[in-house]
C-alpha cells in the first residue's frame, strides 16, 4: 500500500517526529546515566563495562523510533 | 559450550624446616592458586613473612627512591639480566653502593637548586627596590627608626604625606603596580603600616647587601648565571647516572620485589611449630605433574594429596567449607577466544559453574561489527591496523580492541563486498547517476566482468539506502531471534548443569517457550498488519500457536517467578527490536558516506549526471578533502559500531544467561620483564 499526496507528506512528518522525539528522549536518559557513569569511573576504573552497558540502554530508545520511521516511509509510504 | 577449567583442590604438607624451598617450588609449578588460610581454623596459624624479607624491603625502598630521582619509570627500556647476576650483585652490597654513588651527585644538585632558588627570590625582591633610589645599608642599622618597603597596588604618595617626621619613596605605574619604602620613626610604624595597607601593600624583605640596588642585582645576576651553569653540569652527571646504574636498578627492582612477594607467602598458609600446610586450587589437568614435580623437588619433606575435584552443580559448593566454597575461574579458551576474555571480564569473572561467554562473544561481536561496517572500502584499513595491533601489542586492552578491528574488519569485508558490493560509500557495479546512484563502475568509466558481479547478491549487492532497506530490518530482527535464542539456551544449560533439569525448565524453559510464542505472534501479526494478508490458514493456525505458547511460558513464568513475570512480557519485542540497530547504523554510515562523496563528486568536481574529471589542481584537493570525510566516517565507525555490536553481547545475550561474579584465578607465578631465568632454570616447569 503506498501512501500519496498529503497522506505521503504526512508519513515523512510522522517519520521525522518519530526519530527527533526519541533521539531527544535517548539523549535525555543518556545524559543522567552517562554522567552519574563518569563520576563512578572515576572511583573505579573497573566497571568500565557495567557503566557502558548503562551507558547505551537508552539508545535502545531512539532505534525504535527509527524502526516506525523506516515503518512510515519504506512499507507504508 | 566451554566452561571454565576443571579444578581440583589440593593440600601441601611439608616440614617448615624446608619453607624457603617449599615457595620456590609453589612458584615454579606456577598454577597453584592459594586459598589463604584463616586464622584460628584449628591449631595452625598464619605464618610470618621470611627473615630475608626485611633487608629485601629496606633495599628496595631505596631502590624505588633513586628510580624516582633519575627519572627511571617501568617503561623505561632496559637491558634484561641474567637472574643470578642480579642476585649476586644484591647480596655483594651494590645498592648501597650505588645509592653512595647517585646521592653524593644528587646531594649537589638538591643544594644547587635550593640556592637558585634563594638567590631568585632575592633578585625578584631587588627588581622590585631597584625603583627606589636607595642604597641598600640604607635599609637597616636604625635604632629609633623603621623603614617598611614592599609593592602597592595603587599610588600611596598623598596619604604618607600625613605622616609627620617621615620620608618616603614611591614609584609607581598605572599598568605594572609600584613600590613604596617608607622611613619613619619606629613608633609610628604601625601607622605607616596602616596607610599603605589601604593600598594594597605587600611587604618585602629587603636582601641585606651595600651600594646600590642595581649594582647588587647585576651581581645576582652573574651568581645565578653562574649556579645555572653548574646545575647543568650536575643534571648532565644525573643523566650519565641514569644511563650507568638504570639496568641495573630495574632489573633489581624486579628482583627484590619477587623475593618480597615470595617471602610473603607464609604469610598466606597454616604454619605450626614444625610443619606447614597450604591449600590450593589447581586445573584438575594438572594434579599428577604438580603432585610429581612438588614431590621431586622437595622429597621425603612434602605430602601432597588431592583432596576434590569440584563439579558444576552448586550443591557441591553448599557443602564445602566456607574458605573453600568458591572455586576460581580459569578460561579455558582457544586461542582466539582467548582475545575475547577481556570483553567477558569486563562485566564480570564467569562463574566456576557457568558457560564462558567469550566463545560466543568471538563469534558474534565481529560478525556484528562487520555487518554495521559493511564495506570494503572501510575493512581493509581495519584488517591491517588488527593485524598490526596484534602483532606488536601486548597489552590486554589493546590486544582486545586489534583483535576485533582483525576479525571485524574481515566480516566486514566479506559482508561488504559479497552481500552489499560497495566500497567507500559507493557500489561497484551499476550506471552514475549522483546522488543516489554513484558507483565505481561509472566513476572509473570501465565495464567489471560479469563474474565479478556474479559474487554479489543481486548481481551489484544489497543498497542500505534504497529499496532493501525493510528487507535489511527483517534480516536484522531475524538475527536477533537467533542470538537471543543461543542466549536462553545457554541460561537452560547453565541451570541445568548448576541443579537439574526440572530446576533449569521452571528457571529458563518458561521464557524459551514465551519467547517461542512471542516470535511465532508477531510474525503471524505483521503478515496480517503490514502485508496484507488475511487471518486463515496458516496465518491463523501460527497465531494460535503463538498466543497458546505464550501463554504457557508465561504460566510456566509466574509458577516460578511471581506475577511480575508478565510485566517483562512486552521486553521481549524490544530486545527483538533492539537488533535493528544492526541495519540502522549501516545505514547511517551509508548516509554519511553517500552525502561525503556526493559533496566532493557532485558538488566540488561537477559529476552530476557524467563523470567527466576536472583539472588535477582542481581534482587533487577535492580527493584530498574526500580521504579527510572518509577518515570521519570511518573513526566514527569504531565507535558506533563497535560499542553497539558489544552492547549486544553485553545486554541482549549475556543477560539471558551470564551471572558472572566468580573468582579470577591468580595462581603464584613470576612475571619477568627486567630479568631472566637461564634455560636449565625454565627447564624445570610443569
Amino acid at each position: 500500500m503506498a501512501l500519496e499526496g498529503e497522506a505521503a507528506g504526512l508519513a515523512a512528518i510522522g517519520a521525522g517526529l518519530a526519530v527527533g522525539l526519541t533521539g531527544i528522549g535517548a539523549g535525555m536518559g543518556e545524559k543522567d546515566v552517562g554522567a552519574a557513569a563518569v563520576g563512578a569511573m572515576t572511583e573505579d576504573r573497573s566497571i568500565f563495562g557495567t557503566a557502558m552497558i548503562f551507558m547505551v540502554i537508552p539508545e535502545t530508545i531512539v532505534i525504535f523510533g527509527l524502526v516506525v520511521a523506516i515503518i512510515a516511509l519504506f512499507a507504508l509510504g | 559450550m566451554p566452561l571454565p577449567e576443571s579444578m581440583s583442590r589440593i593440600v601441601v604438607v611439608g616440614t617448615k624446616t624446608s619453607l624457603e624451598e617449599a615457595v620456590e617450588a609453589f612458584y615454579s609449578v606456577k598454577v597453584l592458586h592459594v586459598i589463604d588460610h584463616t586464622a584460628g581454623a584449628d591449631d595452625m596459624s598464619l605464618g610470618t613473612p621470611f627473615h630475608a624479607n626485611l633487608k629485601a624491603s629496606e633495599r628496595l625502598l631505596k631502590v624505588r627512591a633513586m628510580e624516582k630521582e633519575l627519572g627511571i619509570g617501568k617503561n623505561t627500556e632496559t637491558a634484561r639480566v641474567p637472574v643470578t647476576e642480579i642476585k649476586s650483585q644484591i647480596s655483594s652490597g651494590s645498592v648501597e653502593d650505588v645509592e653512595a654513588e647517585i646521592l653524593e651527585v644528587l646531594d649537589v644538585k638538591n643544594d644547587l637548586n635550593r640556592r637558585i632558588t634563594e638567590l631568585n627570590a632575592k633578585m625578584k625582591s631587588l627588581e622590585l627596590l631597584a625603583a627606589i633610589p636607595v642604597d641598600l645599608e640604607l635599609y637597616s642599622g636604625y635604632k629609633s627608626l623603621a623603614v617598611i618597603a614592599g609593592s602597592v597596588e595603587s599610588d600611596p604618595s598623598e596619604a604618607l604625606k600625613t605622616l609627620a617626621d617621615s620620608e618616603s619613596f614611591v614609584s609607581f605605574k598605572k599598568k605594572k603596580g609600584g613600590v613604596a619604602a617608607v622611613f619613619v620613626r619606629a613608633e609610628d610604624r604601625d601607622k605607616a603600616a596602616s596607610i599603605l595597607s589601604e593600598h594594597g601593600f605587600v611587604e618585602t624583605m629587603v636582601p641585606e647587601g651595600k651600594g646600590p640596588v642595581s649594582e647588587a642585582l647585576v651581581l645576582a645576576g652573574e651568581s645565578l648565571a653562574d649556579l645555572n651553569a653548574k646545575l647543568g653540569s650536575v643534571e648532565k652527571e644525573v643523566e650519565a647516572l641514569q644511563l650507568k646504574h638504570k639496568t641495573f636498578l630495574c632489573a633489581s627492582d624486579e628482583e627484590l620485589s619477587i623475593e618480597i612477594e615470595k617471602g610473603e607467602v607464609p604469610l598466606r598458609i597454616a604454619v605450626g611449630k614444625h610443619s606447614y600446610i597450604l591449600d590450593a586450587w589447581i586445573p584438575t589437568a594438572k594434579v599428577q605433574a604438580v603432585t610429581a614435580e612438588l614431590e621431586s623437588r622437595l622429597g621425603n619433606d612434602v605430602h601432597v594429596e588431592c583432596e576434590e575435584t569440584r563439579g558444576r552443580n552448586l550443591h557441591e559448593e553448599e557443602e564445602a567449607e566456607e574458605r573453600f566454597k568458591k572455586v576460581p575461574t580459569k578460561h579455558n579458551n582457544g586461542l582466539i577466544a582467548k582475545e575475547f576474555e577481556h570483553a567477558t571480564n569486563l562485566v564480570a569473572v564467569p562463574k566456576y559453574q557457568e558457560i564462558d561467554p567469550s566463545i560466543l562473544i568471538m563469534f558474534f561481536l565481529p560478525l556484528f561489527f562487520g555487518f554495521m561496517i559493511g564495506d570494503c572500502g572501510y575493512a581493509i584499513p581495519f584488517i591491517i591496523i588488527g593485524a598490526y595491533g596484534l602483532k606488536v601489542t601486548r597489552h590486554k586492552d589493546w590486544r582486545a580492541i586489534a583483535t576485533v578491528l582483525f576479525f571485524g574488519g574481515i566480516w566486514s569485508f566479506i559482508f561488504g563486498f559479497f552481500f552489499f558490493g560497495e566500497a567507500l560509500g559507493m557500489h561497484f557495479i551499476g550506471h552514475w547517476d549522483a546522488p543516489m546512484a554513484m558507483t565505481w563502475e561509472g566513476l572509473l568509466g570501465i565495464q567489471l566482468p560479469d563474474w565479478f558481479g556474479g559474487m554479489m547478491i543481486d548481481g551489484h549487492g544489497v543498497s542500505k539506502l534504497e529499496g532493501h532497506v525493510v528487507m535489511l530490518l527483517k534480516l536484522t530482527v531475524y538475527i536477533g531471534i537467533i542470538h537471543i535464542m543461543i542466549g536462553y539456551v545457554c541460561g537452560y544449560l547453565n541451570v541445568r548443569r548448576q541443579h537439574n533439569n526440572k530446576h533449569a525448565f521452571l528457571e529458563k524453559g518458561g521464557w524459551i517457550i514465551q519467547f517461542i510464542g512471542m516470535v511465532v505472534f508477531c510474525y503471524a501479526m505483521t503478515q496480517v498488519l503490514f502485508s496484507r494478508v488475511d487471518m486463515e490458514g496458516m496465518v491463523l493456525y501460527l497465531l494460535i500457536i503463538g498466543i497458546v505458547l505464550l501463554l504457557a511460558g508465561l504460566s510456566v513464568n509466574i509458577k516460578s517467578e511471581g506475577g511480575k513475570a508478565a510485566l517483562e512480557l512486552p521486553g521481549v519485542i524490544g530486545m527483538i527490536l533492539s537488533y535493528t540497530r544492526l541495519a540502522a547504523i549501516g545505514m547511517s554510515k551509508a548516509g554519511m558516506a553517500m552525502a561525503f562523496n556526493y559533496i566532493v563528486f557532485g558538488m566540488f568536481m561537477g559529476m552530476m549526471d557524467a563523470v567527466v574529471w576536472p583539472e588535477w589542481y582542481i581534482m587533487i584537493p577535492c580527493l584530498l578533502m574526500l580521504a579527510f570525510l572518509h577518515f570521519v566516517v570511518w573513526t566514527l565507525g569504531i565507535l558506533s559500531a563497535g560499542l553497539h555490536a558489544l552492547r549486544l553481547q553485553f545486554v541482549e545475550l549475556m543477560t539471558k544467561f551470564f551471572v558472572g561474579g566468580g573468582t579470577r584465578y591468580e595462581p603464584l607465578k613470576i612475571k619477568r620483564f627486567k630479568t631472566f631465568l637461564t634455560k636449565t632454570e625454565t627447564d624445570r616447569e610443569v
